[in-house]
């Protein structure tokens, strides 16, 4: 089973991908992650606001409130410098992470 | 089509944020569930249905609650904490080891007007046969005061309460209520064959020495720096407690 952490991280680098894109707002953000990944990580509203406050809170996103063409008004969030900084050693540590488990398995298989 | 927020708001009754923030947290939640409950009506579902769908994405309202007041909380809890009891309560303890280092392997005197006024005298004289570490200097004591003024002075900066301003200033004098009221005492039983007797005679003169004195040191600057600064000068009054990224 996928520890909590483990789970955080990979959710927080999502977020952060996806917004590298542009502004969004929640319901975006986990549409979007839902199509890039095919399904297979998925976010509810439970999983995701949360986590978004928090990473808010360490200065990684930004939310601002916009009224919408439609006349909605939506929290769209943007990556701050520091979210941005913050994206390549993520990305450098999972890949890492990611490598040694394929590496283990090439094992596990011979 | 339903109420999201009135919905929402029911469901979250526990959030315990500031009326603003809370607002909006609600206002975000219900927009997240009706662009859900949109999507799955274009979808072909029943209003109902897609009702009972948008809702299912919350298992358990109650822990919402707590994570939402964590995230957006948790760091402001913690990070006064540090500035206005941690960080002055170890700097001040810093010092008071420094401070206490000099004392004892120092032997001074004060000069006045070209005469020896005071030369420096232990508070506590060593006891028994004598362990440095029980002798404790009216110097020390001295300076003591302008540690715990320092101490209580950083925490009001930081926006500290009095009481937590005060036990910042106190605080350099845990630590060796540790040491010596439990540490040294319990080694010499276990260590040496001493009886519990002198022991305990010489755990009344480290408590002394080592911290009921300086922690009396300690309190009289932190008081005396309330009497001066009192809470005019906390930064916390000239700009909030978290600037936004």
């Amino acid at each position: 089973m996928v520890g909590s952490g483990i789970k955080r991280g990979t959710a927080e680098l999502a977020i952060l991908s996806v917004l590298e894109t542009g502004e969004l707002h929640g319901y975006e953000i986990a549409r979007r992650i839902e199509q890039q990944t095919r399904g297979k990580l998925r976010f509810t509203l439970a999983s995701l606001y949360p986590l978004l406050y928090r990473m808010e809170k360490r200065g990684w996103v930004r939310g601002e409130w916009q009224i919408a063409e439609s006349g909605r008004r939506r929290r769209r969030y943007r990556l701050t410098s520091a979210g941005k900084k913050k994206i390549a050693p993520l990305r450098a540590e999972w890949s890492e992470l990611f490598q040694a488990l394929r590496q283990l398995a090439k094992v596990a298989d011979a | 089509m339903p109420d999201w927020e009135k919905l929402v708001r029911e469901r979250l009754a526990y959030l315990s944020l500031e009326r603003q923030d809370e607002n909006e947290v609600i206002a975000e939640l219900a927009d997240h569930l009706e662009e859900t409950f949109e999507s799955l009506c274009r979808e072909g579902m029943s209003e109902q249905e897609a009702t009972l769908r948008a809702l299912a994405q919350v298992a358990d309202w109650k822990g919402l609650n707590r994570k939402i007041y964590l995230a957006r909380h948790q760091e402001e809890i913690m990070e006064p904490r540090v500035r206005q009891f941690w960080v002055p309560g170890l700097l001040g303890f810093s010092l008071f080891l420094a401070f206490s280092t000099i004392v004892e392997s120092t032997s001074f005197g004060w000069y006045l007007g070209g005469k020896l006024w005071l030369v420096s005298h232990p508070l506590v004289v060593s006891l028994g046969r004598g362990t440095p570490i029980l002798r404790f200097h009216i110097e020390s004591l001295v300076l003591l005061v302008v540690v715990g003024a320092m101490a209580a002075g950083l925490s009001r900066w930081e926006g500290g309460t009095l009481r937590t301003s005060l036990l910042s200033s106190v605080f350099p004098s845990v630590p060796f209520a540790v040491v010596f009221l439990i540490a040294i005492p319990t080694g010499l039983i276990i260590v040496h064959p001493i009886s519990y007797g002198v022991v305990g005679q010489q755990i009344v003169y480290m408590a002394l020495g080592w911290v009921l004195a300086p922690a009396a040191a300690l309190l009289a600057g932190g008081w005396l720096a309330q009497q001066l600064w009192g809470d005019r000068n906390s930064r916390q009054k000239r700009s909030p407690d978290y600037a936004d990224a």
